[in-house]
């Protein structure tokens, strides 16, 4: 098991999508596979810094990597100043809908739900949100 | 660029291969508070080596026993420490033999890991962990770039 511990700031994310993708690559992901983790990591790192943990960069996102058999499991964890909205979990966004407003956001969910095999949002023993995403290799 | 002081930590198995993904994950780290590619390749290439020396030498190719690698930057200083729990503790470091040396039978053609992370940190230090380990420590220091 890999495990990194980022500070909640905008940017850092694509340390934990390289490291992700990193050991993807070696397990003998596809790059389109490999792609979609890096797109579904990016956006569970980015709602832990900016909703669970608020832009405080004194707080950590943990970021877990475990590799079992011939999947990858990614846990993403925040210190859970907000929780995820349950609403938005079922959600599917409407591009009509979205065009109407200033703020364009609100796929992170839906993207991380699409892109991985399995997705499971929980409260970390810790407090904070947990997204556990698993990405199943195919040969 | 970045300013303020800020770190990354990262913890990995003893397997030959994971150095890979820690170099990445620094590189990347060391990209996004602007350092220029060079100094990257340097970078990697010294995270590599400290790695693979915890995992074969600290820790002896046990699995279970995680290398701890801590990437730091206080607005002009790159550090990087990377701890083993010490199965094995580092002998004294003598001066690194030069290629030139290794070549001409005076050392062992391996062992160039001490060399090359000398060679390419601007500081290179050795040190016992304050758990049991051993602590490779590389400093960078960030260039200024001469204004026209």
């Amino acid at each position: 098991m890999i495990e990194l511990r980022l500070p909640s700031r905008l940017g850092y994310e694509r340390v934990a999508m390289d490291a992700a993708a990193s050991l993807a690559s070696r397990m003998g992901f596809e790059t389109d596979r490999v792609a979609a983790l890096k797109t579904a990591v990016s956006e569970a790192v980015t709602n832990a810094i900016e909703h669970g943990n608020q832009h405080n960069e004194a707080m950590k996102v943990v970021v877990l990597l475990t590799v079992r058999g011939d999947e990858l499991i990614v846990s993403v964890t925040d210190q859970g100043h907000k929780a995820i909205d349950a609403a938005y979990v079922n959600r599917v966004p409407q591009i009509s809908e979205a065009m109407k407003r200033d703020d364009k956001g609100g796929w992170g969910i839906w993207l991380i739900q699409e892109l991985m095999d399995e997705v499971e949002f929980t409260t970390a023993p810790s407090g904070g949100n947990q997204v556990r995403m698993v990405i199943h290799l195919e040969r | 660029m970045h300013n303020g002081k800020t770190s990354i930590e990262l913890v990995v198995p003893s397997i030959l291969g994971y150095e890979i993904v820690a170099r990445g994950a620094v590189a990347t780290f060391a990209h996004f508070i602007g350092f220029d590619q060079a100094r990257i390749e340097d970078l990697k290439t010294a995270v590599s080596e400290a790695c693979i020396n915890a995992i074969e030498h600290g820790n002896q190719l046990q699995p279970d026993l995680p290398v701890h690698i801590t990437s730091s930057y206080d607005g002009h200083r790159f550090t990087v420490e990377v701890s083993d729990t010490g199965t094995k503790p580092f002998g004294t470091i003598t001066e690194p033999k030069t290629i030139e040396e290794k070549l001409a039978g005076a050392a062992s053609l391996r062992g160039m890991g001490i060399m090359l992370m000398a060679a390419l940190a601007d500081e290179f230090l050795v040190e016992p962990s304050a758990a049991p380990g051993n602590t490779v420590r590389l400093i960078w220091y960030q260039c200024e770039v001469a204004q026209p």
